[in-house]
């Protein structure tokens, strides 16, 4: 087995191989909030790592083409926000105070549950950067110095949360402005969560990745100073 | 017009990610020269944020577009090898199964909730405010906007 794994294009093979596979399972089944790609190949990807022994270190090797693009792919977020802003800046002042209330529940909410039920601080600041879209939830984990694959695990449970049951539990609410639909799952499920509501209209689409990119700002700069407090 | 026909011969997926590793430089060079506590990477995206905003330098933006654009079509492919790493700690995961599932299910729903009633009620008042000000309903402008 580790003569397989050794073979220095096993990993990027084995990570793009099965990324395929999911995305094609995804569309097959009609797009199943619950399949999402991304958590479809991590499970995959982690279960032969698993089965075969193959040392993480050793992965984390094979895949750097990919952790290198991480880096532009972040820069690239400005785009979209770029492409959307002009929507929002005209409502600035219901986007801010949308942005500064949100961000105070969803930070009192993690902080309140893991401080009451005894979890651990290493946890604890794992669980902060989870409404953050990845790219920079990983870099606000890095600064805490919490797990990153915790982190970035953690915020895949959100986004997978926002597509599955994001729309359905704004409308049992009664929240049917689309401007509105579109950032409060911009801004708790990040790019996983956008993709469901572009489904939903473009507006709402357009709205939920400009969310993402404006509260992953928010974040970077609140967060460190959370985590000194609490942690 | 003569700067853009010549960028124009340049392959473009190449020219818009050297753009981007360009702004991601410059945030990290920025990040450890003030010692700032923002991480580079997203000194990176600020920048082309304002580069996308002042007018002489909306051009570099638009040529950045055929590399992001992939690259944030399959973002999440590049967060599975960070992801991977849970292997590592799946006894840590199983051990505070209890306290991550009400924080991240209970912050999740109460922020969606919260975020999209306030947000709705707050542009609700902004809508019918402009309305009683100016004639024609600056609500659906506004909506005809965002899908471009």
């Amino acid at each position: 087995m580790s003569a397989l794994y050794e073979l220095p294009v096993f990993g990027l093979s084995l990570t793009l191989a099965t990324y395929l596979c999911s995305l094609w399972l995804y569309q097959r089944l009609g797009r199943p909030g619950l399949l999402s790609p991304v958590l479809v190949t991590v499970i995959g990807v982690a279960a032969v790592l698993q089965l075969t022994g193959m040392p993480y270190d050793l992965y984390m090797q094979q895949v750097a083409l990919l952790t290198l693009l991480l880096g532009p792919a972040t820069v690239a977020l400005a785009l979209p926000l770029l492409r959307n802003g002009h929507a929002l800046a005209s409502s600035a002042p219901a986007v801010v105070a949308t942005l500064v209330v949100g961000g105070a529940v969803s930070i009192s909410v993690t902080v309140g549950a893991m401080v009451a039920l005894g979890a651990d601080d290493a946890m604890l600041r794992a669980a902060l950067p989870r409404s953050v879209t990845s790219p920079v939830g990983l870099s606000i984990a890095d600064a805490l110095g919490a797990s990153v694959p915790m982190a970035v695990v953690l915020t895949l449970i959100s986004g997978v949360l926002g597509a599955v049951v994001g729309p359905a539990l704004l409308s049992l609410v009664r929240v049917r402005d689309e401007r509105a639909r579109g950032f409060a799952v911009g801004m708790t499920s990040h790019g996983i969560g956008t993709s469901r509501v572009l489904g939903e209209s473009t507006v709402s689409g357009g709205w939920s990745s400009a969310a993402m990119v404006l509260n992953a700002l928010v974040m970077t700069v609140t967060l460190p100073a959370v985590a000194q407090l609490v942690a | 017009m003569g700067r853009m026909s010549r960028a124009a011969l340049l392959p473009p997926v190449l020219l818009g990610l050297v753009i981007l590793l360009l702004a991601q430089m410059v945030g990290l060079a920025l990040e450890t020269l003030l010692g700032l506590p923002i991480p580079g990477v997203v000194l990176g995206l600020v920048l082309i944020v304002v580069l996308g905003l002042l007018r002489p330098t909306r051009a570099v933006v638009r040529l950045a577009d055929p590399a992001a654009t992939p690259l944030l079509q399959h973002l999440q492919l590049l967060f599975v090898p960070p992801g991977v790493g849970i292997v590592l700690e799946l006894q840590n995961l199983a051990e505070n199964a209890l306290p991550i599932a009400l924080a991240v299910g209970g912050s999740f729903v109460l922020t969606l909730i919260v975020a999209g009633l306030l947000l709705q009620a707050l542009l609700r008042r902004q809508d019918r405010r402009r309305s009683a000000a100016d004639g024609p309903a600056p609500g659906d402008a506004e909506t005809g906007e965002a899908t471009v």
